[in-house]
């Protein structure tokens, strides 16, 4: 396995993804407002993406990048369900704070 | 050994564009997570894409950060502000940047040079991608088929392409069914009921 990507060491790479990782599940964590736990979400994705790349670039095998493009398309449609959800609850409880969502009766 | 790496690390300049793109991706999804105002959130999440974008540019993965940036910073972005500015979550804090003009002359300076970053980025990104697989290349990478031998490309996107619709196919067309139900399911579920209507005539939404 190549060391580097274009002179960056992957372990540099795997490091950023690793730390945009745990920021998405602090984010999805500590918030209460359903949409910023929505962007955290996506900020998840989007360091498995990156660890898809990296891979694909160190092993010289274009998979990885096939499944990233995967990956988007999964993340789209989760966004577009998940934001009707948020917009259904929000109709009916009048708030997107997720501490009021206690129980799953309207 | 060590000694040459760090060497190389020192003189290439696609080491130190991703510093510079890993420095704000980490910032800006540290402020997704802990602004007060979710449209500045918002914000900074579309400035993490754009970076993320650059970082797979030097990387030489140009067709995913093309894909990034219409995706995600396009797509995506536009729903989650959409939602955002039909819910109308604390909208009287919105113009605070306009008060401050050195804060905003700034942003703007942020803005540009961050911008004109990204391009060196994505032009960078085509030299250093010598390598087979790598990025736009002049020659053609035989590229191997799982059973009918090999099949030849030019350049990321054709790679990509081929492997999307040689390799991966049935997965492909299951994506699109996907995306087909999650719309019909985003459309029942967003959309009132006609009885709620009559009861609900004076509420926005």
């Amino acid at each position: 396995m190549n060391q580097f990507v274009n002179g960056i060491p992957i372990s540099y790479i795997l490091g950023l993804a690793g730390i945009l990782f745990s920021i998405g599940v602090l984010g999805v964590l500590i918030r209460r407002n359903i949409v910023i736990i929505f962007m955290s979400v996506e900020l998840i994705l989007n360091s498995v993406n990156l660890v898809f790349v990296t891979f694909s670039k160190a092993l010289s095998h274009i998979s990885g990048e096939t499944i990233v493009f995967f990956v988007m398309a999964i993340a789209a449609a989760e966004a577009a369900v998940g934001l009707a959800l948020v917009i259904a609850i929000f109709r009916h409880k009048k708030s997107t704070n997720v501490d009021e969502l206690q129980s799953m009766r309207w | 050994m060590d000694e040459i790496i760090y060497m190389n690390l020192e003189s290439s300049p696609s080491f130190l564009l991703f510093i510079f793109f890993g420095t704000v991706t980490v910032i800006t999804a540290l402020s997704v997570v802990f602004q007060k105002n979710p449209v500045v959130s918002a914000v900074s999440l579309v400035f993490t894409f754009f970076a993320l974008a650059g970082i797979y540019g030097i990387m030489g993965a140009l067709f995913i950060a093309t894909m990034q940036v219409l995706v995600y910073a396009g797509a995506i972005m536009v729903l989650i502000v959409f939602v955002l500015m039909l819910l109308s979550q604390r909208a009287e804090t919105l113009s605070r940047y306009r008060k401050h003009p050195i804060r905003l002359v700034l942003l703007s300076i942020f803005a540009f040079g961050f911008f004109f970053l990204l391009y060196s980025a994505l032009t960078t990104g085509v030299p250093h991608s010598d390598q087979m697989g790598k990025g736009y290349a002049l020659t053609e990478y035989s590229y191997p088929i799982q059973g009918t031998g090999t099949v030849n490309a030019k350049g990321n996107v054709a790679t990509v392409g081929a492997s999307t619709y040689l390799d991966y196919i049935l997965p492909f067309e299951m994506i699109s069914i996907l995306l087909l139900v999650a719309v019909l399911g985003a459309v029942i579920l967003a959309k009132k009921r006609l009885t709620e209507v009559e009861q609900t005539k004076d509420t926005v939404l």
